[in-house]
């Protein structure tokens, strides 16, 4: 299988000013490939976010190499950084992060505007779409729920067609049913050949993931394939029932 | 294509924030206005100068009977009697670069009488070489000639200020008009001419023959002065200069006494009427400045501001794919709009100002594109200047940091 992203021995140490130096990761050594659903697990504090970053392109590593594509990211500079964020990379943020006052349609359209890709709207469109959006399309992020909102987000990360979608904690600020809504979406893209990397910290959104990486105090404790890979579509459906049943 | 994209999405960001965009278009708006306004009055004043200078005559030098420093005749009161019709002569023999000479005395005021209506206007005695000297003709009818001031004749030719009043708008070609006790036959209308540069209306006067005005009217041997006209307006200095000493000479005045007379050249023409203008605009053109660095500053600090404030929508651009420099481009080109927009609605505003005090203060306004450009490479420029610290610190954001926040 292709690998899309692989570590080497990262290590990421931040120099608070003239304290000790805090090893947010350390020597890890991970590999991310095509077709996976993959949740990075950890406490808040454990690294999890950093990792995330590191394998997104927006942070590099103060020791290691990491390998995009087969690309060395350590031998790029931040302007093709940018360039490999756009084309390769999409992300999810726990915060949505969607501009507002901004039509959904524009909110998508943004990692196009820093692409050479033609008919932005029409690919906005499309990826609204796929994203379960089509007829929210110009609505602004006030007038959308929490669920909706990440729905937007992550229609913005799959405009670009990118190799890999990246989740920071994608289902943090929803309830029950808007996370299985979102982690049944990002099984559905998954089935479909999408790569995703989830970091959360709820064991239960790992559980739809079909390889889960424990991390803990900046290194993998744990890494391997989900033995009982469970399908948020089948809580959707339980949901619906007991809310019915009432 | 994607520049273009960028150029939009800067728009799109501005429309968001209509509170924001407008404080910061506002300051600019005042300060463009102002420049507009005083452009346009600064222009007009200039415009009147040159008109002014044109009437007096580029190449023309005025010489005034007494000496002291104000432009014009002696105003001690008491007449001077040393410039003669015989001084008017000795300067166009002797002084070849001078194509003509027009002497004249003149009464500021004299009463003017037709059946019965009377009017106080200035009465001026003036040979016929007057307009070609001043490059001034009778509109209707005929200057003075030769013949009228050899036989000291008692003919007149009025300007349109005095036919306005005296006639209505009759034709009084032909028609007799007493001035002081003596009657005067009407013989030309002159061209109406306007304000001197002085100030003084020049189509307020009744021109009679000077042998006329000497021996008839006023009873006097001496000039008020002697219009002259040279050749070009190549080297006035040195023509002035030789005027100087043949009229020193004439006068006998030793060596250490001061002149008799003054010359007047265009060029003090003109410094009198800047002066008049320059005050004012000293005044504008420093509020002006101002308000626009004013403006600078207000823009300089929203959009500081704003740059922290959007911290991650910075981060969030960056993550999708944002080089540094679409970032800078995008806080650039906010400022660039704010300042531009404000630009073109400051100099709409101050075309409208200057129009409305052209219209309450009769003030020569000249509403010019010079004007409308300047503002709009001022607020450009300040927009320039203005964006460039937001805009780098916007830039110089790391994805992850901004994202953060």
């Amino acid at each position: 299988m292709r690998v899309i992203v692989q570590t080497e021995n990262v290590t990421k140490t931040y120099q608070r000013d003239q304290g000790v130096p805090i090893h947010a990761v350390r020597d890890v050594s991970v590999a991310i490939a095509e077709g996976e659903l993959v949740a990075i697990m950890g406490a808040s504090g454990s690294g999890k976010s950093t990792l995330m970053n590191i394998l997104g392109c927006l942070d590099r590593p103060t020791e290691g190499k990491v390998f995009l594509d087969g690309d060395e990211v350590n031998l790029l500079d931040d302007e093709m950084l940018a360039r490999v964020r756009n084309r390769k990379i999409g992300f999810v943020f726990q915060t949505f992060n969607l501009l507002p006052r901004t039509s959904a349609l524009d909110n998508v359209e943004l990692p196009l505007i820093y692409s050479e890709r033609d008919d932005i709207e029409g690919l906005a469109k499309q990826a609204l779409e796929k994203a379960g959006l089509r007829d929210r399309s110009h609505h602004h992020p006030g007038e959308l729920s929490g669920g909706e909102q990440q729905r937007v987000a992550i229609a913005r990360a799959l405009v670009n067609d990118p190799e890999m979608i990246l989740a920071d904690e994608p289902t943090g600020n929803l309830d029950t049913r808007s996370s299985y809504e979102i982690m049944a979406l990002f099984q559905e893209l998954n089935r479909h050949g999408r790569t995703l990397v989830v970091v959360t910290h709820e064991p239960d959104i790992a559980s739809y993931a079909t390889r889960i990486i424990k991390i803990s105090d900046g290194r993998i404790e744990r890494d391997g394939a989900n033995q009982h890979i469970r399908q948020a579509q089948d809580e959707l459906a339980r949901l619906t029932d007991m809310t019915e049943a009432k | 294509m994607k520049t273009a994209r960028i150029v939009k999405s800067a728009f799109k960001g501005l429309g968001r924030n209509r509170l924001r965009t407008f404080l910061m278009m506002i300051g600019i708006v005042i300060g463009i206005a102002a420049v507009t306004v005083v452009v346009s009055a600064g222009l007009g004043a200039q415009k009147r100068v040159m008109e002014r200078v044109k009437k007096f005559g580029l190449e023309s030098l005025m010489v005034f009977a007494g000496g002291g420093r104000e432009m014009g005749p002696s105003t001690s009161g008491q007449p001077v009697v040393t410039l003669k019709v015989d001084d008017a002569e000795a300067l166009e023999r002797n002084i070849r670069a001078i194509a003509g000479v027009a002497p004249f005395n003149r009464k500021g005021e004299g009463m003017v009488n037709y059946q019965g209506k009377s009017i106080n206007t200035g009465i001026w005695g003036v040979t016929p070489s007057w307009a070609p000297v001043w490059d001034w003709y009778a509109a209707q009818g005929e200057f003075i000639s030769e013949e009228d001031e050899a036989q000291m004749a008692r003919v007149c030719v009025i300007a349109p200020t005095v036919q306005q009043e005296l006639f209505g708008g009759a034709n009084p070609v032909g028609e007799q008009v007493r001035i002081g006790n003596v009657l005067f036959e009407i013989k030309g209308i002159m061209q109406p001419r306007g304000i001197s540069p002085r100030g003084g209306d020049m189509d307020d006067r009744v021109y009679i023959p000077l042998s006329t005005f000497m021996r008839r009217v006023a009873n006097v041997d001496y000039l008020t002065g002697i219009k002259v006209r040279l050749q070009s307006i190549k080297n006035m200095e040195q023509t002035v200069a030789a005027m100087q000493s043949l009229l020193r000479e004439r006068h006998k005045l030793a060596p250490g006494e001061p002149d008799d007379f003054r010359i007047i050249t265009p060029t003090e023409v003109t410094q009198v009427a800047e002066k008049i203008a320059g005050t004012f605009n000293v005044f504008l053109v420093l509020v002006a400045g101002i308000s626009l660095i004013v403006g600078g500053f207000v823009i300089a600090n929203i959009m500081l501001i704003s740059v922290s404030e959007r911290r991650g929508e910075i981060g969030l651009r960056k993550a999708v794919g944002a080089r540094s420099r679409d970032i800078r481009l995008q806080f650039l080109l906010e400022t660039m709009v704010v300042t531009l927009t404000g630009g073109v609605i400051g100099i709409l505003l101050g075309f409208v100002g200057a129009a409305i005090l052209r219209a309450v203060t009769q003030m020569p306004v000249s509403l010019s594109w010079e004007g409308a450009a300047l503002g709009v490479v001022f607020s450009s420029l300040v927009g320039l200047i203005a964006g460039m610290q937001p805009a780098k610190r916007a830039a110089g954001l790391q994805p992850v940091e901004a994202l953060r926040a």
